[in-house]
């Protein structure tokens, strides 16, 4: 059935960009015929071959396994091997390819991942061994099916960079070492095997944690469902277990864990001193003051529910519990 | 139609407009709020983030109520959906299922896993739908451009959420139009208003809402409409600094979107609440015409 498949016309337009050469980045326009399943790598690799051999990308396994041909397919994070191009053409009328974002172009579709990698790098990834706890020694070492599960997303991973391209706390903010990094470092964190566990949860807590947004644009771009959102949020929870409110990220989770505990809702700027502290508080009253002035209700004491005394036996039965993954 | 309303905190106290035009939409659509003094804020995902257990049990709490009540849930803010639907995602989980009715069960309470949770703007664009709702506009917002800001977690984890399509979406957009709008696209419109982390590093915050009023302003937005009352915080309460962070004048207004719903339906901008924002929406009303702009 598929040979007999009919080919289409496709309609790609490719972002170049040469900084060598100098000038601004522009679309070239091609005009392929192709069968609608053909992958959109097969049809640039066929505008490189036949048409153009000027044009610059990176691929290599063309089997979404080596995670090199990531870029944007009508302005979504794709896996250009493994996106055909007939939907696009169906929903777009063309393919409209740009390089990731968040990583300086070098050339066509080839970015600067020097960045993305050092995050990784920064994460120490591989496992650091408590010398006080040796490895077994001519025997393998054992994990339960549980310990297992508790990291069964991650190892897919293949380093895409999807994620960091689709990233906007990466965009905003260099401290910010992005959804693989972070998810990575959750697989570690949580490897029974792995002696660094309270040491790498301060680490990352200083080295931007709390930066994440929890928008899950990197769960939604991630061609092999890591759910790298998914894992920050383990992350969070595992460094307050084992670290406290030390940090701004930390206190503001356990402020308002703590704020909803007493009266079954959010007090607001309560929180903000929570946070803050009264010294940070202090400079954001000018901002407060402000606010105030059209929603006054900011300077009284919120409601307290009706049955706050059913959380609180909520928190009472849970709070202790040991963390469950979620 | 008739709901377990969820108003969520923020629409309590600071961003009371949403409530009143929440009310004053709902009235005039004849969508019956069922209130529940006893709901308890949705932890807001902070508190997901200091005990993950304990903010499902939490929401479980709230979803037992309604399904108590025979009700379903409707909120009117983007965060709230989400963690209300995590929830309920998480409950199919039989280990956390267990712990939780062991903590619900001490209150008298029990939760089977019935309670559907809608926000506000599924409901007029599914269950409304764009051509009622188009049938009842008396005051079309003819002229005036509209960018929609959906909030993340209306739309994303999609499969958990089970939202249709989180990167293109458009039920927003429709409502828009239906209103006698104009929408306008623009890339920002799926992507995060930055208040996540606006008591964290709030330089970073601003910079990001900065840069999406920034994208929707360039595409010729007159204003801009939030489902999210955070969102709002950080693109209304906030446009001040953000401004300064994109270094440029912005002076968008936005919108909650049923201040948007009840614009056209005929209502008063004190009746919604406009006089509240930070931002004046004047330069969006006088657009209208035919709105009283108020002093």
């Amino acid at each position: 059935m598929f040979a007999e498949e009919k080919l289409i016309p496709v309609p790609f337009d490719v972002y170049r960009f040469d900084p060598a050469q100098g000038g601004e980045p522009r679309y070239q326009h091609y005009e392929l015929k192709l069968a609608p399943h053909t992958p959109v790598l097969s049809g640039l690799l066929k505008i490189r071959d036949e048409v153009d051999p000027t044009l610059a990308l990176r691929y290599s396994c063309r089997s979404a396994i080596c995670g090199s041909c990531a870029m944007l397919v009508n302005s979504k994070s794709r896996l250009a091997c493994r996106t055909p191009v007939g939907p696009e053409v169906a929903k777009h009328g063309r393919v409209v390819i740009d390089p990731m974002r968040n990583q300086p172009v070098l050339r066509d579709l080839v970015v600067d991942q020097r960045g993305f990698w050092s995050n990784y790098r920064r994460i120490e990834p591989r496992l650091l061994l408590d010398p006080s706890r040796p490895m077994p020694e001519g025997r393998p070492t054992q994990m339960t099916p549980a310990q297992v599960d508790r990291f069964r997303e991650t190892p897919r991973c293949i380093a895409c960079a999807s994620c960091y391209s689709a990233c906007p706390a990466v965009e905003a903010d260099p401290e910010f070492p992005g959804p693989m990094a972070l998810a990575k470092l959750y697989r570690f964190v949580v490897d029974p095997r792995d002696g660094a566990h309270d040491e790498r949860l301060r680490k990352v807590q200083l080295s931007g944690l709390w930066l994440c947004l929890r928008c899950h644009l990197c769960t939604e771009a991630c061609p092999k469902d890591v759910r790298p959102s998914e894992r920050i949020r383990d992350l969070k929870e595992l460094a307050v277990r084992s670290q406290g409110a030390t940090e701004r990220g930390s206190r503001h989770a356990v402020g308002f864990l703590e704020n909803i505990a007493e009266a079954g809702q959010l007090n607001e700027m309560k929180l903000v001193r929570q946070t803050d502290g009264l010294v940070g508080t202090v400079g954001q009253l000018g901002q407060g003051l402000r606010l105030a002035r059209k929603k006054p209700e900011l300077l009284k004491k919120p409601r307290t529910i009706d049955g706050v005394e059913e959380v609180r036996k909520l928190y009472e039965a849970l709070q202790k519990d040991e963390e469950v993954p979620l | 139609m008739r709901f377990a309303y969820y108003p969520g905190c923020v629409a309590q106290e600071s961003g009371k407009e949403l409530d009143l035009s929440t009310r004053y939409v709902c009235r005039a659509l004849g969508i019956e709020l069922v209130e529940f003094p006893n709901f308890s804020c949705c932890g807001s995902g902070f508190l997901d983030e200091a005990n993950g257990l304990l903010n499902v049990a939490l929401n479980a709490r709230n979803l037992a109520i309604a399904e108590r009540a025979g009700l379903d849930l409707l909120t009117i803010c983007s965060t709230c959906q989400g963690m209300l639907t995590f929830a309920n995602r998480r409950l199919e989980r039989p280990e956390v299922k267990a712990k939780v009715d062991g903590a619900l069960q001490p209150l008298g309470l029990a939760y089977s896993g019935r309670t559907k949770v809608t926000h506000l703007l599924r409901v007029l664009a599914n269950e409304v739908g764009p051509d009622r709702l188009r049938s009842m506009v008396k005051r079309p917002l003819r002229g005036l451009k509209v960018a929609a800001f959906y909030g993340c977690h209306l739309l994303r984890p999609a499969d958990e959420l089970q939202s249709e399509s989180a990167e293109e979406p458009h039920e927003f957009e429709d409502l828009i139009e239906a209103l006698g709008a104009t929408p306008v696209l623009y890339r920002g419109r799926v992507l995060c208003c930055g208040f996540p982390i606006l008591f964290v590093k709030e330089r970073t915050a601003n910079r990001i809402a900065g840069r999406q009023i920034h994208d929707a302003k360039a595409h010729g937005a007159d204003a801009m409409a939030t489902p999210c009352p955070l969102c709002h915080i950080s693109l209304d309460s906030f446009q001040n600094k953000a401004e300064r962070e994109v270094g440029e004048r912005l002076d968008m207004p936005v919108f909650h979107f049923p201040q948007l719903v009840g614009l056209a339906l005929g209502a008063s901008p004190e009746e919604l609440g406009l006089p509240r924002h930070l931002v004046s929406t004047r330069s969006a009303l006088e657009k209208l015409g035919s709105v009283a702009v108020p002093a």
